[in-house]
């Protein structure tokens, strides 16, 4: 939910594709004389504008007396990445896809074409999905355009599932293993993953309402990004989790984003002239998001129309799967699994996100002083995902799903500053 | 609290014997006679509630936009189901905070709360972790609505 692509471990060479461009605007500066070559001088600029010409940004307004919702998520950690095995429950076939951590929006399509993988195997007619998240509903989705029959069983729709809770951005490698338990294996599953969603969700880009759109997001620092950061480890804190049970370190967070930067927007750092913000030091990168209401009716649209059939159910053990009439299921629950099916590998990890009405003028997203505050189509959506300096540890253990105000108020409060200074020079 | 656990032992074994009286429960659960808890419990369930459940819950039952309520919909979700199993989830999954910190008193007297909230009278003896095990969660009659 809070890792971005523009991580400092993400940053290579962009010549290749950007020479064009760049190249373009370097012509001009060849003509001054002040490199001896298109490439030297592409080389040298490394971004795609010229200085002084990035459209002016619209200022965020970033008020704790704009709240319209406050939202907790508990996102369905794992150590050993998503549950994606395959088990019997009586004479039903339960094929499991949940415990994608802070990942869930980001590989929905990739672990759903893997679960129905499985199903479809088995050739059935009909399939059950139990869950309506947004892996359920992806999942059911996929499973349709596999040819098959399916009926959801769910307690609750978009947007009373967890899902909604989330921030709505890509974050493929949020929380969605560690590495050591997950082992190499898993990364490769990753891969294939994120690599199928992204494939996926780019079909949704350019659709009325903008279910899937991406954002300009600025991160922005005080000090140098490549200045050696203090490790956020928990202080006092031994052990890991092979010898505690739980994580204890952020440096034991799988990141496996590198594997995909080929096809991730890289980011580019902002000299002085094109930082619009009163922070010396900004790195800008696209990010694609998900609009929850207009994709999540979108998905729901699909799924109808494709001649799914939904009914409210509530499971209350395992063994009521024996009771329905598809002999397969792929097993959606999310965070419930813990407690469905006696799950105790799922750690919840909260997260909290607070929305402000919408700003649609305003087209990007910043990241500050371990908060967030990105614009969607539902609201200006702010999170403080790091403000203790826990890293990826903020939140692991943490199931109290109630809104904390003050968390969302201090977290407001990082924006509220950074925009009164805003923009850079004035003021 | 141990009180409230050396109580419900004697109500143990009560139930133990409300059980073995037949499967009353379990043939005609919401017939009239059936003693699921006493209102003394539901008023210690009551206190319970506020305490550990109204935070999400809602000090009405009534839920919220992300918590289940636990009148409503939930009677319709759990009419007719084991009462040992919502004995169960309750006992492992709640409070969400801090799960299974309950003792099984403790969400005896919860669901007996919980049952008289949700329009089922109170009877002669306690529920008991034992006794759930024997009963279903009654059905919802119009005339059982508050």
């Amino acid at each position: 939910m809070n890792s971005f692509p523009d991580d400092p471990k993400n940053t290579p060479s962009r010549l290749g594709r950007r020479g064009l461009f760049a190249g373009s605007l370097a012509l001009g500066a060849l003509a001054g004389g002040r490199w001896a070559s298109v490439p030297a001088a592409a080389a040298a600029l490394r971004r795609t504008a010229v200085p002084g010409t990035v459209p002016r940004l619209v200022p965020m307004r970033p008020h704790a007396d704009q709240i319209t919702d406050i939202k907790v998520c508990l996102r369905p950690f794992r150590a050993a990445g998503p549950r994606l095995d395959v088990e019997r429950v009586g004479e039903k076939v339960v094929i499991h896809n949940y415990g994608h951590g802070g990942s869930g929006w980001s590989l929905s399509w990739g672990s759903a074409e893997m679960a129905v993988g499985k199903a479809a195997a088995l050739s059935p007619r009909r399939v059950a999905v139990v869950g309506c998240g947004v892996i359920g509903l992806t999942t059911a989705l996929v499973a349709q355009r596999a040819g098959l029959d399916v009926t959801i069983y769910t307690r609750d729709l978009l947007p009373h599932t967890r899902s909604v809770r989330a921030n709505g951005s890509w974050t493929p490698d949020s929380r969605v293993a560690l590495t050591a338990p997950a082992g190499p294996q898993f990364a490769d599953t990753w891969e294939r993953m994120a690599r199928y969603s992204w494939k996926s969700y780019r079909d949704y880009l350019g659709l009325p309402g903008n279910p899937i759109d991406f954002r300009d997001s600025y991160v922005l620092s005080d000090t140098p990004f490549d200045a050696p950061e203090p490790e956020p480890e928990n202080p006092g804190q031994k052990g890991d989790y092979a010898t505690t049970g739980m994580p204890q370190q952020s440096s034991e967070f799988a990141s496996y984003g590198a594997r995909i930067r080929d096809i991730i927007p890289a980011a580019e750092l902002l000299s002085a002239q094109e930082n619009p913000f009163a922070v010396p030091y900004a790195r800008r990168a696209p990010l694609m998001i998900f609009n929850f209401g207009a994709y999540g009716h979108l998905l729901l649209s699909e799924f109808y129309q494709a001649g799914g059939r939904i009914v409210i159910r509530e499971f209350h053990t395992p063994a009521d799967m024996k009771s329905l009439p598809e002999p397969v299921i792929l097993n959606c629950p999310g965070y419930a699994a813990r407690d469905l099916w006696g799950d105790r590998s799922l750690i919840p990890v909260r997260g909290q996100t607070a929305w402000l009405p919408p700003q649609p003028d305003v087209a990007y997203g910043v990241r500050y002083k371990g908060a967030s505050a990105l614009s969607k189509s539902d609201g200006l959506m702010i999170q403080g995902f790091d403000m203790s300096g826990l890293g990826e540890m903020d939140g692991v253990g943490n199931s109290f799903e109630h809104a904390d105000r003050s968390e969302a108020e201090k977290a407001i409060g990082i924006f509220e500053n950074l925009f009164a200074r805003f923009p850079a020079g004035q003021g | 609290m141990r009180g409230l656990r050396a109580k419900g032992l004697c109500a143990a074994l009560g139930a133990g014997l409300l059980a073995l009286a037949g499967q009353v429960a379990h043939a005609a659960p919401s017939r009239a006679g059936t003693s699921y808890y006493t209102a003394a419990q539901a008023e210690r369930g009551a206190a319970a509630y506020q305490q550990f459940c109204a935070v999400c819950h809602g000090a009405d039952l009534g839920g919220a936009f992300d918590v289940p309520p636990l009148v409503g919909r939930f009677a319709a979700n759990w009419s007719g189901a084991p009462l040992g199993q919502l004995f169960d989830y309750m006992s492992k999954a709640m409070p969400l905070f801090a799960p299974g910190t309950l003792t099984q008193a403790q969400n005896a007297d919860l669901l007996a709360f919980m049952l008289h909230e949700n329009g089922v009278p109170a009877g002669r003896h306690d529920l008991t972790p034992e006794g759930v095990k024997t009963m279903l969660f009654p059905k919802t009659t119009a005339a059982s609505m508050k």
